[in-house]
């Protein structure tokens, strides 16, 4: 013989079933990422003395990585002397007509000291690597 | 020099990272895997570069780097350093300092300035050379102070097409500040510059590895003595009430309202009157644009050598979207609020007309509060997106001299004076 008061809570468990479906439906919670994310590491104040001299201390440097290939030193040399190799990175992908205006510039107007066979192979290696039909990265 | 420019070899690379500042992040750089701030529905990270198509984002698409006295901004590069501030900072019609976009040319840039040795020279053509500390330019002039858009020559150069060398910025190599200081015509009449002087050139504190003479080297501008523009030129030592940051020119830098900030110089140091025309390469050479109208032309024109240029100035009228972003969804039939800035290098915004169907109906914009004729005019519209679906939200300013923001392009080689209707889509889901 069933219980009497069993009888009268299966409506309830059937409405509160139907409630936490209504619920589900409404909303999704409790969803974290699974990989272990870092952040950008905060910076502590900095020591301050009352004298006239501020300083901000030493910018960072965020080197790209470049493409493998032949060249790749000659350019982390040569172009490095005056900026980073971001400078190419940051580029869209440059027709090789482009880049080659882009290493004489650097030769003829800013006056790097590049040795013309290693200009050669700097300009072959952003051709090959930075061009619209060849950029990966 | 030479020892830097040989044997770089990666280990040296990872030894310099390792000395930087935000180890963390750099590290995993160095690697190869990168750290993305995820959006709301798990959001893709955005590709590592653009192109050959227009860059498609509000912004340029590099990550976020803190650099000394910056909030996180994105990265163009870091020697010399370039940042570009992110688009939500527009909000106000003030930018904060700690968000001011940074764009130097040359990679040996001050990271400390010594007071008691630091002199802001006036020389040259001038009668009586002068040499004005900072507690001077505080104590001996009045200061004057102007709200006024300091804006890279090359923002937005990552829009042209076909896409152009140079700094890939989005729209953030701008920004608005209250900058005061003393006025240049005062420090000038301090100096007494002789009769038959034509320019006065600026130089600040940094300088390049390249050789001696070249523009690798220094970094100088002039302007014209008569130029009008340098009634309202100041040298600011003051930015919203703050030192400047080093990174945007401390202890002081020039603020020539109206135009490109490639004539307002960072940590200006020497104020140099001229007699005879300036022939170094960032006067003469760089930052021209063709003597057409809004300075367009074609890559044809500049390779049959079709094109006149004459020297950049003044910044043409533009307006932007800032909020909503496009980051989230907004639930059809809430009126929410759309924001956004607008500015012009010739005079006063005086209309901003926003469109919700991609600029073929406007309507006007409230605009915000008036900080003067050069600054950034804050404005907001409602809007009620009626029915789920994507919208095309355009925004175009009016100055006083009647200059309307235009729907076309420019294209030039140095990739100057983009000022183009921006468009955003924006996306109504349902609502019930």
């Amino acid at each position: 013989m069933k219980k009497p008061w069993k009888i009268a809570l299966m409506p309830i468990g059937v409405v509160l079933a139907l409630a936490g479906g209504l619920v589900f439906a409404q909303m999704r919670s409790g969803s974290y990422g699974s990989m272990n994310a870092v952040g950008i590491g905060q910076g502590a104040a900095p020591e301050l003395a009352p004298d006239a001299k501020y300083d901000v201390g030493p910018y960072p440097s965020f080197t790209p990585e470049l493409a493998e290939g032949d060249g790749k030193l000659e350019v982390q040399s040569f172009c490095f002397t005056c900026h980073s190799t971001r400078y190419i990175t940051m580029q869209p992908p440059l027709p090789g007509a482009t880049w080659e205006a882009e290493v004489n510039k650097m030769m003829k107007v800013y006056g790097a000291p590049i040795p013309e066979a290693t200009a050669k192979k700097i300009t072959t290696y952003l051709q090959g690597h930075y061009a619209p039909e060849n950029r990966k990265e | 020099m030479e020892q830097m420019a040989h044997n770089l070899s990666r280990r040296n690379a990872l030894k310099l990272l390792g000395t930087a500042g935000g180890g963390l992040a750099l590290a995993s750089w160095a690697h190869g895997s990168r750290v993305v701030a995820q959006g709301p529905d798990g959001a893709k990270a955005l590709e590592s570069f653009t192109g050959p198509g227009a860059n498609p984002h509000w912004n340029s698409v590099g990550p976020y780097v803190t650099e000394p006295q910056k909030a996180p901004l994105i990265l163009l590069t870091d020697r010399a350093v370039q940042l570009e501030t992110p688009r939500h900072y527009f909000r106000t019609a003030f930018t904060p300092n700690e968000a001011f976009y940074v764009r130097w040319h040359l990679g040996e840039i001050p990271n400390a300035v010594d007071l008691a040795e630091w002199r802001l020279r006036v020389e040259g053509n001038v009668n009586k050379p002068a040499a004005f500390s900072l507690s001077e330019l505080m104590q001996k002039f009045k200061p004057v102070s102007v709200a006024a858009v300091n804006q890279c020559s090359g923002n937005s150069r990552s829009r042209l097409q076909p896409r152009v060398p140079g700094g890939q910025w989005g729209n953030g190599a701008m920004g608005n500040a209250m900058w005061t200081g003393v006025r240049l015509r005062e420090l000038l009449d301090a100096a007494s510059v002789k009769s038959g002087s034509i320019l006065v050139q600026f130089e600040g504190l940094d300088t390049g590895a390249g050789p001696k003479g070249l523009g690798s080297n220094r970094f100088l501008k002039s302007l014209d003595l008569t130029n009008a523009v340098l009634d309202e030129t100041i040298v600011a030592y003051l930015m919203n009430g703050e030192p400047l940051p080093m990174l945007n020119g401390f202890p002081a830098r020039l603020v020539v309202p109206g135009y490109f900030a490639t004539y307002w110089t960072k940590s200006t140091s020497w104020i140099r009157v001229l007699e005879a025309p300036d022939d170094n390469f960032w006067t003469k050479t760089a930052y021209r644009i063709p003597d057409t109208p809004r300075g367009t032309t074609t890559p044809e024109d500049v390779k049959a050598g079709k094109v006149k240029t004459i020297p950049i100035a003044r910044m043409p009228v533009r307006s932007f979207l800032i909020s909503p972003d496009r980051s989230s969804k907004i639930p059809a039939g809430m009126g929410v609020t759309l924001r956004g800035m607008a500015f012009s290098g010739y005079g006063k915004v005086v209309k901003v007309e926003v469109s919700d169907d991609g600029g073929n109906t406007w309507k006007a914009a409230e605009l915000g509060e008036d900080h003067g004729a050069y600054s950034f005019r804050s404005w907001q519209a409602a809007w009620t997106p009626k029915t789920p679906g994507k919208y095309s939200v355009a925004v175009r300013a009016t100055d006083e001299k009647g200059n309307v923001q235009p729907d076309e392009g420019v294209w030039n080689p140095g990739g100057y004076l983009w000022n183009k209707i921006e468009r955003q889509e924006l996306v109504a889901g349902k609502a019930n």
